[in-house]
């Protein structure tokens, strides 16, 4: 068990846009340890979920490393980034991305299934992890018949239930309204406080920002600040 | 691979769209039921061709000299033993006609014609259209009957009446021309005009007589069940040494070119139904995958392998087949059942005849067939599948998600 979740060393990440490059991101370097609730801000273009999408294995660098859990990224194929995500990563996205055929229930269980948990054990897991979002008595609904927030929690259930290593969170609170916003970032700060979970949020909304314990900020692809949120008690 | 959700998931998305998925489901029915009916039809077309050619006095096997079917003539007769029938288990065998048929010239007081004359025992003529023939007037009564019965078509063309008599020239194993007069019994309907102009008939016993010798020109065979020809037909050239015996396809060889084609038309239908049902379904499957984009993407995006990804839309589309394959062919069978009777074609008569069938097509349904409809309906449904299952791997997570 290391420390360090995840170590990026001068990662590198260019587009080409009309024959010109863009650079997402300019050899960035930065670790997080175990147990951190990191948010990475700056404004639209700045990279933030270009570094998001990095970490989760989601996008390749051109450049530099990235290491996960001690694994190295960058030598991993599309099969094995798979099941480094299915078992060492959590994903809560923007849009929720349930899937509308499967209830709340089922949304949580899905991912176990892909990890070959047992049937008894899957549905325990993904009740006690729906409970612990407060949304127990809505199992049975599928996602159109909950409200953002509720599906937003129920995401987070899925995302949880596999006890990852690492939660990423892009831009979570992007669809919510501020109550909503509160009892996420509320959720998600009990997570990473009561259970120790890893979480690295990329977004430009405040409140988001304010709960994480530290903040990342990001400007044309390269960190310009890497500060602990001073508000936050220690 | 979590087979158990990929069936869920696939099973349940089949619910969303239910129109466009309905839609495509009636689509595969008609498609299977059309199928399924309109190959019962052309293998009742197949098998009534085939049982005509049997019962027009061919049987599945005929024994017959080396030389008859070069020259059909008396002169190429044989002479059968008392005991000349060889052991065949009787649950293979139908019956055997032994005949005489030979040319001859038939003379009515207004008409004269070219016949096929022949001699008959019409107690073994229940394996021909004779044991089934409506009649005017009455049949042969034994195989020493001296008079003859003749079509309905030739005896328009002779103007002649049940009743009269008819004067007949042949030839006898001499060489020599013999003539008889024959009083008609009755006129024969064979369901076809071909067969009444030609065959003119009465006991074989009078026709040996007529051509003095108690010879034979033909024995005629058939079998019961699921014809063993070949086996069968193995036993009696070992049997009948100096003879040849002949199936029905070698006896009737447009009748035996058109039962291959009617296999091939089956396939050939299948294929034309289906290769226009597989656009349809390619596309309402991609357009089912490129609604669910972000879906896809979320799947890869968590951890599901491509192949996972694969397996659920294809099995998304064999779901959709099988549910459609299952009713099409409960409402094709249905469909045969109604038909059962037959459908009558009665004002194409001629045409049919032609083809060698009867006027009243009666749809057969077949279990292969049954299989094979669904069987290859499902490989079409998986291969359908690939190309919109290779667009869905396709998908890159972070585009999708992005939407």
């Amino acid at each position: 068990m290391t420390e360090v979740v995840v170590r990026c060393s001068g990662v590198t990440r260019t587009y080409q846009d009309e024959a010109v490059p863009v650079y997402a991101l300019r050899g960035v370097d930065f670790e997080v340890r175990r147990g951190e609730f990191v948010s990475l801000a700056g404004p639209s273009g700045s990279g933030k979920s270009t570094l998001l999408n990095v970490i989760g294995g989601l996008d390749r660098p051109d450049e530099g490393r990235v290491e996960v859990d001690g694994t190295l990224l960058n030598d991993l194929s599309q099969s094995e980034l798979s099941d480094m995500r299915l078992n060492k990563m959590g994903f809560v996205f923007q849009a929720y991305n349930l899937i509308p055929v499967l209830s709340a229930l089922e949304n949580v269980e899905f991912i176990m299934q892909l990890q070959g948990v047992g049937a008894a054990e899957r549905k325990e897991r993904a009740r006690v992890a729906l409970a612990s979002l407060g949304i127990s008595e809505l199992e049975h609904r599928r996602p159109g018949e909950l409200s953002g927030g509720q599906q937003q929690r129920a995401a987070i259930a899925r995302a949880i239930v596999t006890n990852p290593v690492l939660l990423l969170a892009d831009e979570p609170s992007a669809n919510l309204d501020s109550g909503a916003t509160q009892e996420l970032l509320e959720l998600l700060q009990r997570l990473n406080e009561d259970s120790g979970v890893t979480i690295i949020t990329a977004t430009h909304d405040p409140m988001v920002m304010s709960y994480a314990k530290r903040r990342i900020n990001l400007r044309d692809g390269a960190i310009v600040e890497d500060a602990i949120n001073e508000a936050l008690p220690a | 691979m979590p087979l158990k959700l990929l069936v869920q998931l696939s099973a349940r998305n089949l619910t969303r769209h239910k129109r466009r998925n309905f839609m495509l489901l009636m689509a595969i029915c008609v498609a299977v039921a059309g199928v399924t009916f309109m190959n019962s039809l052309i293998r009742g077309f197949q098998y009534d061709m085939q049982e005509s050619a049997v019962a027009n006095l061919t049987g599945h096997l005929k024994i017959l000299d080396p030389g008859y079917l070069d020259d059909p003539s008396i002169q190429k007769s044989f002479e059968l033993a008392n005991d000349w029938q060889p052991d065949i288990a009787a649950e293979q065998l139908d019956g055997w006609a032994a005949r005489i048929r030979i040319p001859g010239v038939i003379m009515s007081e207004r008409e004269t014609r070219g016949i096929q004359f022949v001699g008959v025992d019409p107690a073994q003529e229940s394996i021909s259209f004779l044991g089934d023939a409506d009649y005017d007037g009455e049949p042969l009564r034994d195989a020493s009957d001296r008079r003859v019965i003749i079509g309905r078509a030739l005896a328009e063309q002779l103007e002649t009446k049940v009743g009269r008599r008819l004067v007949i020239i042949t030839q006898g194993v001499d060489g020599l021309n013999r003539e008889m007069g024959f009083r008609i019994a009755g006129f024969y309907d064979a369901e076809g005009t071909g067969l009444e102009k030609v065959f003119v008939f009465t006991g074989i016993k009078t026709l040996q007589e007529m051509v003095g010798a108690e010879v034979f020109t033909e024995v005629s065979i058939k079998l019961t069940g699921t014809p063993k020809e070949f086996s069968i037909k193995a036993v009696l050239s070992e049997f009948f040494t100096g003879l040849v015996v002949l199936d029905w396809k070698e006896l009737e060889p447009q009748a035996a070119a058109m039962f291959l084609f009617a296999d091939a038309a089956v396939f050939i239908w299948f294929l034309i139904m289906m290769g226009a049902l597989i656009f349809g379904l390619v596309n309402t499957l991609i357009t089912a995958v490129m609604e669910r984009v972000r879906e896809f993407g979320m799947l890869r995006a968590v951890g599901m392998r491509p192949g996972a990804v694969i397996v659920q839309v294809v099995l998304e589309s064999t779901f959709m087949m099988a549910l459609g394959v299952t009713i099409g062919l409960g409402i094709g069978v249905g469909l045969v059942l109604w038909a059962g009777e037959g459908i009558d074609l009665t004002q194409w008569a001629q045409g049919m005849e032609m083809a060698g069938m009867r006027s009243v097509l009666v749809p057969r349904l077949m279990a292969a067939d049954l299989i094979l409809v669904a069987g290859l309906s499902m490989v079409f449904g998986v291969l359908a599948s690939l190309y919109p299952a290779w667009r869905a791997v396709k998908i890159n997570p972070l585009e999708a998600l992005r939407r």
